[in-house]
């Protein structure tokens, strides 16, 4: 089918000195589904965008299958999008709607209507063909949106936060299915969300960005364990993980309060290469527990969740306050009030000054 | 349960009351239009009714429906009712296709577009009677005229245009005048349209030509239908270009200028004019009813 790839790419909004996408490069292999997560204003849509043809490339350029796109218009790449809003033809009744790509291609419309048909029946549509967008509800009409996409079996899909409009309940569900369609098709996927949750389920790989800057690629399992730097630490996983500015005192390794972190060998060998001074250490929840030994603290918070529960506890910390988050098993005893000890089993992510990390 | 009923009887009061309240403000508005509007109105529906001369003055006679019958057989009135429909609809018809044409290219950004929208809305700004006057006196008059400077420029022959073409002089007037009143409308309806379903188009591989085919103008429907409807039911009514441009005639009387012929222009026939106007009437209220529903179909869709 298609492999994707952004060289360079910037693209600088009229009006503005700074790139709301600056040097972005990208490989997307053929049948992937890769992710672009980011918060609010990180250049997410502008990167999707542009690989639609949407938005002008100002520098650099976008490749799909080997072919230089760059300036290619829309209607001429062969590919399919989903919109946040859906953008359904308000005019036009499902069935229109779905064949529309179709039409323009001046596809016959018995073929038309068949393909159509096929896409109905996949996306569980077939009763609502002659309904016009406003009769349908949220997650018909995403289905709908979905359907438009997949009749036309383009070379790429690209999703800008298709299920944000949609309830919890049914967004969750609805991205499995999305998820289970996107594998069923093979077809190369960009998927744009803000929900950093959406994009470790969903994502083969996930990109995440920062004011316009492609922070760290990789599998979401590498995403959670060796963030690159202090952002990706602090924006994958949820709840975030505990991010603590600790002074080095040279040999003797860092120290989160009185308790000394267990480092693995090649960041404490890293670390020794370094000066003295402030870095941030980062501990996932899951990584401290509550001891019989370790650091002191009275829980301020306990969330529970059922099967797991987390506990927030103060501590001191270089002389002042310091909140961390602890997970604990569901149904825990801990109350608010209790004075409880915190022990650490690492790993433990330490970040240099400037937010890069440090060691493997 | 009787104390259900209790307090439903109770929030029925409220909201009677409540209902009150927001209406009696609106109450002097009411009674002023009543008496502007309606008392005329019901004065001239009872003077149709009548056959009454003022010149010289003869004593009013009930005559029940005998001016609508004299209507139907009076050839003047009948030419009457085909300039007015030939007028309105091809004035409403021409304004909305040059109009929409306009807000096709005001639609996009161009450098000075602001400018060039104050001056496309100009024509709507003026006065019609002095639009009458400026377009005859400066623009179709045989000696002073734009046109015919133009024609004896080319070396053509000199025309009197509005003796020889009385409605279609008039036509190019109320299409001046009327152009930018569509052109607005149209232009609110594509800056209303949801900028990503263009966009979704252009993914999906629209030409240019589809796209505006398929997509803009079927979206801009109901916003064609109300211009028709607001331009028809103005122009209908059209009296003052008639009596400036051409002072009437054939081609050109339409049917409130023969009411006016009729009555204080001369006639003095006021039962039969009443008639006459009665009909206009009759025929605004039609126009204007589903004018009305195009209008309150066009709010209910922008609810989600
Ligand atoms: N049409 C535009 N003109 C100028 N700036 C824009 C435009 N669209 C987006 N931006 C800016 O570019 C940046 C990235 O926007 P966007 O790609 O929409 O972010 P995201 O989708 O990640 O929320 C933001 O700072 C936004 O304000
Ligand atoms: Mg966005």
């Amino acid at each position: 089918m298609a492999e994707v790839r952004y060289e360079n790419a910037s693209r600088i909004y009229p009006g503005t000195d700074i790139p709301a996408v600056e040097s972005l490069n990208l490989d997307i292999p053929d049948g992937e589904l890769l992710v672009l997560v980011g918060p609010s204003g990180s250049g997410k849509s502008t990167a999707l965008r542009m690989l639609a043809g949407l938005e002008f490339v100002d520098e650099g350029s976008v490749y799909i299958n080997s072919e230089d796109v760059t300036l290619t218009p829309p209607q001429d790449r062969d590919i399919a999008m989903v919109f946040q809003n859906y953008a359904l033809y308000p005019n036009m009744t499902v069935q229109a709607n779905m064949g529309f790509a179709l039409k323009q291609q001046g596809v016959a419309k018995p073929e038309r209507a068949e393909r159509v048909q096929e896409a109905a029946r996949i996306l569980d549509l077939e009763p609502y063909l002659d309904r016009k967008p406003k009769n349908l509800s949220g997650g018909q009409r995403q289905r709908v949106a979905m359907g438009r996409a997949i009749v036309r079996r383009p070379q790429v899909f690209l999703m800008d936060e298709p299920l944000s409009n949609l309830d919890a309940k049914l967004r969750v569900q609805t991205r499995t299915e999305l998820a289970d369609l996107q594998a069923r098709l093979g077809v190369t996927t960009v998927y744009v969300t803000h929900d950093q949750v959406e994009a470790m389920t969903m994502g083969h790989r996930v990109a995440v960005l920062k004011d316009g800057i492609l922070q760290q690629v990789d599998r979401p399992r590498t995403l959670y364990s060796r963030p690159v730097n202090l952002f990706v630490a602090g924006f994958i996983g949820s709840p975030a993980m505990n991010l603590v500015e600790v002074s080095s005192e040279g040999t003797d390794g860092l120290r989160l309060g009185s308790l000394a972190l267990p480092l693995d060998e090649q960041t404490a060998h890293d670390l020794a290469a370094l000066d003295a001074g402030d870095y941030t250490v980062g501990v996932r929840p899951e990584h401290l527990q509550l001891a019989s030994e370790g650091i002191a603290g009275e829980v301020t918070v306990v969330e529970e969740l059922g099967s797991e529960s987390y506990v927030h506890v103060t501590v001191e910390h270089q002389g002042g306050p310091l909140l961390l988050v602890v997970r604990a098993e569901g149904e825990t005893m801990t109350q608010r009030g209790d004075n409880v000890l915190i022990s650490c089993r690492g790993p433990v992510h330490v970040f240099a000054p400037n937010g890069e990390r440090i060691g493997a | 349960m009787s104390q259900q009923t209790d307090r439903a009887e109770q929030v029925k009061r409220l909201q009677r009351r409540e209902g009150w309240r927001r209406r009696l403000p609106l109450v002097p508005a009411l009674v002023f239009t009543i008496v502007v509007t309606q008392v005329p109105f019901i004065l001239s529906l009872w003077y149709s009714l009548t056959e009454w001369k003022i010149v010289p003055p003869e004593p009013r006679t009930f005559i029940g429906f005998g001016n609508y019958v004299d209507l139907l057989d009076n050839r003047f009135f009948r030419e009457a009712v085909w300039t007015s429909v030939w007028m309105t609809v091809s004035a409403v018809l021409l304004s909305l296709l040059l109009g929409t044409l306009l807000a096709i290219l005001l639609d996009r950004k161009f450098f000075g577009q602001g400018f060039v929208r104050t001056l496309l809305i100009t024509p709507f700004l003026i006065m019609p009677v002095v639009a009458g006057l400026v377009w005859k006196t400066q623009v179709f008059n045989s000696s002073f005229g734009v046109l015919n400077w133009l024609l004896d420029s080319l070396w053509f022959e000199r025309i009197e245009f509005v003796t020889r073409w009385p409605l279609w002089s008039i036509v190019s007037v109320l299409v001046w005048q009327w152009t930018p009143f569509m052109m607005l409308i149209v232009l609110a309806g594509l800056q209303g349209q949801d900028q990503s379903v263009l966009e979704a188009a252009r993914v999906d591989g629209a030409s240019s030509r589809a796209m505006f085919f398929q997509v803009t103008l079927p979206q801009l429907r109901p916003y064609l239908e109300l211009g028709i409807l607001l331009g028809s039911i103005y122009l209908i009514q059209v009296f003052d270009y008639v009596d400036v441009i051409t002072g009437g005639g054939p081609d050109s009387t339409n049917v409130p200028y023969f009411v006016f012929q009729r009555s204080i222009g001369g006639g003095w026939q006021f039962g039969q004019a009443s008639a006459y106007s009665i009909v206009v009437v009759i025929a605004s209220i039609v126009i204007a009813t589903f004018g009305l529903r195009v209008l309150s179909n066009l709010l209910e869709g922008e609810k989600p």
